[in-house]
Order: C-alpha cells, then sequence, then structure tokens
C-alpha cells in the first residue's frame, strides 16, 4: 500500500496536515508515504489529476482505491485507512 | 461524558484565544475542532496585520497559538459538533464522536465560503471548483479558469491567479461559466457555521449569532466569539478580542 501526499510550500492546509502525515506515518510502518511537491513534480500532479491540494492519494498495488482533499485530522485519516 | 468548566466550539484564532484566557483563570477547558486548529487564516501565506509578528504565515501563527493553548493546559478533540442543549447541571455539547458536559459555552465555529448554487454546479460539469485561488491556483499555470464574483475577495483571488494564468475571467454568481475555463474560482462571500445552533441560540436573518461586544447571547452561560457573531470587522485581531472578552464573561458566569 503506498500513499502519495500532494503538496506544495506555500500552501498553508499542507503545513498544517503534515504533523497530522508524520503522527500516521509512525502508526502504520507497512503503509509507503511518497511526498510530491507539485511545483516540482508538475507531470505526477496532472497524471494524478490533482485539482487542489493537499491532496492524499492511497495506491494498492498501484491502483488508486481512495483520494482525500484538504486538510483533516488524525482520526479522520485513520478512518479513511481503515475502510480501504 | 467527561465534564468541563467551558467547552469551546471551535479551534480558530477566537476559540484558541478564549481556551488560552480560560486555562489561566484555574478553568477546565475543552477546545472541539471538526478540521484542524487554525480555522480561515490558515489559507494566508503572509500576514501583515498581526502585530508583533509581520509576514508569519497562518500556518505557523495557528501552530504557534495552538502549542500555547495545550502548553498552558486546554484540552482538545477532533470533533464536529451538531447539537448543543441544556440539561440540570448546564450543557451537554454532542459531537459526531462523543459527548461532553460543560458548565458555560463558548461558540467560535467561524464561517465557510458560500457555495456555488446546483444550477452553476451543471454549468462546472466536471471541472474543479476551488474555494481558494492561494491554495489551488498553482495547479493552473498558464491555464483559462474564471472567478465567480465581484466583492473584495474576489478582486484579491484575480489579482493573485492574473500571475499564474493565461487568462483569468471574471463573472457574477448567476451567468454562465465560460466554456474554456479549466477551473472554476468561487469567492461569493462567506456563510456562518451555525446550523447545529438554530433553535437554541438567536441568530440573525444570515445566521450569526446575535451578540454585541460583550459576546454574550440569548442564552445565559454561552458566549460566541469571532467570525460567527453579528459584528462590522472580521479580522484576526478582533478574533482575539473576542475570545479574551467571551473567556472572561464565561469565568464571570462560573463564579
Amino acid at each position: 500500500m503506498e500513499l502519495l501526499d500532494f503538496y506544495a510550500d506555500w500552501c498553508g492546509p499542507c503545513q498544517m496536515l503534515k504533523p497530522t502525515l508524520e503522527e500516521f506515518e509512525k502508526a502504520h510502518p507497512e503503509l509507503k508515504i511518497t511526498r510530491v511537491n507539485i511545483d516540482e513534480e508538475e507531470e505526477l500532479a496532472e497524471k494524478y489529476g490533482v485539482s487542489g491540494i493537499p491532496c492524499l492519494v492511497f495506491l494498492k498495488d498501484g491502483e488508486e482505491v481512495a483520494r482525500k482533499v484538504g486538510v483533516m485530522p488524525l482520526k479522520k485519516l485513520e478512518k479513511v485507512y481503515e475502510k480501504i | 461524558m467527561k465534564k468541563y468548566d467551558i467547552v469551546i466550539v471551535g479551534a480558530g484564532i477566537a476559540g484558541m484565544t478564549a481556551a488560552i484566557y480560560a486555562v489561566r483563570a484555574g478553568k477546565k477547558v475543552l477546545v472541539l475542532e471538526e478540521r484542524v486548529q487554525g480555522g480561515q487564516i490558515i489559507n494566508t501565506i503572509n500576514i501583515e496585520n498581526w502585530p508583533g509578528d509581520l509576514g508569519v504565515s497562518g500556518a505557523d501563527l495557528s501552530q504557534k497559538i495552538y502549542a500555547q493553548m495545550v502548553e498552558l493546559g486546554a484540552e482538545v478533540e477532533f470533533d464536529k459538533v451538531i447539537k448543543i442543549s441544556v440539561d440540570d447541571e448546564g450543557f451537554v455539547v454532542d459531537g459526531e464522536d462523543d459527548s461532553y458536559k460543560a458548565s458555560a459555552v463558548i461558540i467560535a465555529s467561524g464561517t465557510e465560503p458560500r457555495k456555488l448554487s446546483d444550477e452553476m454546479m451543471k454549468d462546472v460539469g466536471k471541472r474543479p471548483v476551488s474555494y481558494c485561488a492561494t491554495c489551488d491556483g498553482a495547479l493552473y499555470k498558464g491555464k483559462k479558469v474564471v472567478v465567480v464574483g465581484h466583492g473584495n475577495s474576489a478582486e484579491h483571488e484575480i489579482k493573485y491567479l492574473k500571475g499564474i494564468c493565461s487568462e483569468v475571467y471574471n463573472i457574477h454568481h448567476d451567468d454562465p461559466i465560460p466554456a474554456d475555463a479549466e477551473a472554476i474560482f468561487v469567492a461569493i462571500g462567506r456563510l456562518p457555521l451555525t446550523d447545529y445552533l438554530k433553535g437554541f441560540v438567536e441568530l440573525d436573518e444570515k445566521g450569526y449569532v446575535i451578540s454585541d461586544e460583550d459576546c454574550k447571547t440569548s442564552v445565559p452561560g454561552v458566549f460566541v466569539a469571532g467570525d460567527v457573531r453579528t459584528k462590522n470587522l472580521r479580522q484576526l485581531v478582533t478574533a482575539a478580542s473576542d475570545g479574551s472578552i467571551a473567556a472572561t464573561n464565561a469565568i464571570e458566569y462560573l463564579g
């Protein structure tokens, strides 16, 4: 399972999500989290059709299984992950 | 059910300032937040009107105030408040996940952007809609976009997007959306987040909690702070100001 975290340095909500994601990462060593800076990796952002950030895309065997746009508390993130 | 002296709804600048004042007065305080601390200000990159910290980002300022509030002893739960009611001992604040007892309540739930009408959404089709140009503008580099709205915030969004996009159209909230616009940015005002308060405290015709500078509502023991209150100037400093007044009056109410 992989999680793509589309963000930008100038994005306030992305900064607010960062500590939440770090905690989430610690709790889930089985999950590979890749941070994608949309200014540096425009092609990847376009490939995944990212239209707003922060944007979290969960991948299972390379296939998208869930997507969440916007900042959310850890509890919500855990719920999203549980459902997958 | 956990019991608190003061339950504060919303961890924006108003709610967090209220919490700081209340815990410093020795009260047991819970702050309930649906999404993330900071509120609307987290979308602002560069703040120039918060005294003492020129150019601070909304995200940094929010984290600082949050850390201060927690350090001083305020508790925080991430839960969306759906109802507040009165019981024998005070108030019951119902969240989606849990319920909390409070002897006094401070409402600081803020506002949200007014959404496009269903009719306009049909016109939008599958194109992305954003309520924050500074958040999402960079995803439309060199592309054609449209800004819906004509107020100060719409002007601000247009100015920002003109530096990024190849074309920035501007329309009213009931105009057709240009066919070649690849994204729709909406700035047609804000609405108070007070659905959970209907029938509990007095709201004005737009849904703001009716109060004046004393931050008292129509219900004794329930106070209001920040953008969700009827007022003329909605700014960081007036949110903080409300927070201190609401907390001070809540403390006095508790005796």
